[in-house]
């Protein structure tokens, strides 16, 4: 049997007497996407902060590739292999867009001292170019990210998840923002990266329709709990969440 | 037009140290949000290090990469971590009346402890006049000039070119975005708290021949850098060069044509116009807050 790539058990984090994750268990799969849906305020992102250490759980063990990353830093995480996006954009407005990419892999390259007085590529221009083409942003390649449309600067933001390789990339809302156009364009780009090398990716989405067409399996969080966790066809049938979230 | 020119090229040698100085208060600000008003001490407690590694028989260029090292340890690594680090999760604030505290502390600290006399410093550059037609024009402003402009560009290459730079500029722009994507965010704040003491170094070499060493020589040059770096763009470091040569050849010919008395608010008036005119300096961006 496959072992998961991610599996958080009985999370729990509590700002005083509230419980924003309450007892959360989750695993995914290798090449699996898996998709968190809830309302407003279900801590979805409180969720993703946790697993992602950015907040310290308050109780809870997750686990990445069999190992214990409970109490890890986002920086060591990233070191790791994990990538993720933000709900807001998080491009350096400032630089190229190719620049973006490469700053997004280039500390996982060579030694500290070499890095120290390396030339800007670092050896990353190719795979940088090559995303650049897969995100269909050749011609946007030397502006500053700064000065792209939104649309464009989310692209942007999801290829620099991509460019250290990772096993598993966490996205929250990719789709928040963007046009329907763009929409369809993100959710093959990613089915695409999910086949070509079986990364495994956790998207928060609030846009039901792309997370129903895109993941393998979802969970549904209303007030901090996973009330479900299933298929997408299982989740559409499944009575207490079309009650409680779906409003039927 | 010859005393006009000669003053400018003076101006320039001047402008050019304000730039160094200016340098490091706009590099502190883009990557970890501090302001350090004791920046004119960072330039004196070098310059009174040298002299003590020359009083002992060391060669300049040797007292000079001791003290850089030194300056590094105490007031890269120093500064960093007893000041900044600890202060700094109270806003920037507490970190800018800290260095003011700081500023005193060492100008009072150097007097009571070395000196209050004003030394002669040695000079890099020996004391020759050149003449371009009728323009007298002396070693120590071109050397003084050329030394400046070949640190400050060298800094800018080293953001703009190496791998490390780029990811201090990322540490600049966007920190969270920075720690997702594995930059050692503590370690790029080091780095630049470090540059900036090499940077003040430099600073105190150029700039001790000219204005001799004394304890209160940073009170002056820590106000018209930070008045530099404001006009030219305090999230941009080009533009600390651009400030720097403005108040240095401001004050220089209003000093002359003006008045001598008046030279030390050329600086101040400048800066008070940038502030109301282009708050964002001469060639700084303006920024949007995100909602």
């Amino acid at each position: 049997m496959t072992a998961p790539v991610l599996e958080v058990t009985g999370l729990v984090k509590s700002y005083g007497a509230i419980r924003a994750v309450d007892d959360v268990s989750f695993a995914v799969m290798p090449g699996e996407i898996f998709g968190v849906i809830g309302p407003n305020g279900s801590g979805k992102t409180t969720m993703f902060n946790s697993v992602l250490g950015q907040i310290k759980p308050s109780a809870g063990r997750i686990e990445l590739d069999g190992r214990d990353i409970t109490h890890l830093s986002p920086l060591q995480l990233s070191r790791r292999g994990v990538g993720r996006t933000f709900q807001s954009l998080q491009v350096f407005g400032r630089m190229t867009v190719r620049d973006n990419l490469i700053v997004a892999a280039q500390e996982h390259r060579g030694t500290m001292l070499g890095r120290m007085f390396a030339a800007t590529d670092n050896g990353l221009g190719p795979k940088a170019d090559a995303l650049i083409d897969q995100f269909h942003l050749r011609e946007v390649a030397h502006r500053r990210a700064g000065e792209l449309s939104y649309g464009q600067q989310k692209l942007v933001d999801i290829a620099m998840a991509f460019m250290s390789d990772p096993d598993l990339v966490l996205l929250d809302e990719p789709c928040a923002g963007v046009n329907p156009v763009l929409v369809d364009d993100i959710a093959r780009l990613l089915r695409d990266l999910n086949r070509v090398r079986r990364r495994s990716f956790v998207i928060i989405e609030h846009n039901v329709d792309f997370v129903q067409k895109l993941c393998h399996r979802i969970m549904v969080m209303v007030e901090g709990r996973a009330m479900a966790i299933g298929t997408p066809a299982e989740i559409r049938a499944n009575k207490h969440v079309l009650d409680a979230y779906l409003g039927n | 037009m010859a005393d006009f020119l000669q003053l400018f090229i003076s101006g320039l040698a001047t402008g050019s140290i304000y730039a160094l100085a200016g340098l490091g208060f706009t590099l502190l600000w883009q990557t970890s949000g501090t302001i350090n008003f004791a920046q004119g001490e960072f330039v004196m407690l070098p310059t009174f290090a040298l002299l003590a590694f020359s009083a002992i028989g060391v060669p300049l260029p040797a007292a000079f990469a001791l003290t850089c090292v030194l300056a590094v340890v105490v007031l890269g690594w120093g500064f960093k971590r007893g000041i900044a680090d600890p202060l700094l999760r109270f806003g920037s604030m507490p970190v800018v009346v800290a260095t003011l505290g700081l500023s005193i502390a060492l100008r009072n600290g150097v007097r009571a402890g070395y000196s209050a006399e004003a030394h002669p410093f040695p000079s890099l550059f020996g004391d020759d006049v050149f003449r371009i037609g009728r323009v007298a024009v002396t070693s120590v402003d071109v050397g003084t000039l050329a030394a400046a402009l070949v640190l400050v560009l060298a800094t800018q290459a080293f953001l703009a070119r190496t791998v490390t730079g780029r990811a201090m500029q990322a540490v600049a722009q966007d920190t969270t975005s920075a720690v997702v994507l594995g930059i050692d965010v503590p370690r790029m704040i080091f780095y630049t708290f470090a540059i900036n003491a090499i940077l003040a170094c430099a600073a105190a070499l150029l700039i001790a021949p000219t204005y001799l060493a004394k304890f209160d020589m940073g009170e002056s040059l820590g106000t018209k850098a930070f008045f530099a770096a404001v006009i030219g763009g305090f999230n941009n470091s080009r533009g600390a060069l651009l400030g720097g040569l403005v108040v240095g050849v401001c004050e220089n010919l209003a000093a002359a044509y003006v008045s001598a008395s008046y030279k030390d608010a050329v600086a101040l008036a400048i800066f008070i116009v940038v502030i109301l005119v282009r708050p964002q300096g001469l060639v700084g961006q303006r920024v949007e807050r995100k909602v």
